[in-house]
């Protein structure tokens, strides 16, 4: 797995907030989904993620949070997402996924969004 | 590459991993390092990264054995990827097996070129991609 990768939870003014840093593919992806699983479990039906750290990622981790997405929205929630790096939101953009996502340039606008 | 003399010459690499997750990492340094030394600019570098590793994705699908086995080869102002995919023991599948809608739509955004074949009886895939003129 590569060493740089890492998730990180808090709560932002009660929304759980899911920051990734590294890279996300097909050997770091796992975690994050189980993550995302987990808060889902627990009866959190909207979670922010946070890629602002994120270097790289690929279709696995884009499968990854089209899926936790599916999950939150069918429990009344959202998944917003926080990124900046225009190589990330390439990728978003170039799988159409920008209209499908909400996507914020803060995880204080995204919390703000849903809170 | 270009030399000294102004003359486009050829390098090659070959690269064969085993079909593991935390490996996959190879084949798009790779892809990085041989676009660096052909002069590629940092955009064009980070598309062929995004694009070997969803070449190979789109043959292994979920599949946790066997090998990939990949060849880059650059010339002129371009980059050649193949990669084949030699399952453990398990019949080859069609071309393209395990691809998803993602990973064809990152390969057809970001590579001028890119398909899929039997080779060998190998699930097999290419891609091509072209410097563009933005500096090194």
């Amino acid at each position: 797995m590569d060493q740089s990768f890492q998730i990180a939870d808090e709560e932002v003014n009660g929304v759980p907030v899911v920051s990734a840093t590294g890279e996300i593919d097909v050997a770091t992806a796992p975690p994050l989904r189980d993550r995302l699983q987990a808060l889902a479990t627990s009866g959190k039906s909207t979670v922010v993620v946070n890629l602002l750290g994120v270097t790289f990622l690929d279709s696995t981790a884009l499968g990854v949070l089209v899926g936790a997405l599916k999950r939150c929205r069918e429990s009344g929630g959202d998944l917003p997402l926080v990124i900046t790096e225009p190589r990330i939101l390439k990728v978003f953009e170039i799988t159409g996924l920008t209209g499908v996502f909400p996507i914020y340039a803060s995880v204080d606008d995204a919390v703000r969004s849903v809170a | 590459m270009s030399t000294a003399g102004g003359q486009t010459a050829t390098l090659a690499v070959d690269l064969s991993i085993p079909v593991q997750a935390d490996l996959v990492v190879l084949a798009r340094l790779t892809a990085a390092t041989v676009a660096g030394r052909a002069g590629f600019g940092v955009e064009d570098i980070e598309d062929l990264r995004l694009a070997v590793e969803e070449l190979c994705l789109s043959l292994v699908g979920g599949a946790k054995d066997g090998r990939l086995h990949l060849t880059y080869e650059c010339e002129g102002d371009a980059i050649t990827v193949a990669c084949r995919y030699e399952d453990a023991g398990t019949p080859a599948g069609p071309p393209g097996q395990g691809a998803d809608d993602l990973s064809l739509r990152i390969l057809d955004a970001l590579v001028d070129e890119h398909g899929r074949q039997i080779r060998d009886g190998h699930p097999s895939a290419w891609l091509c991609k072209r410097r563009s003129d933005q500096p090194a």
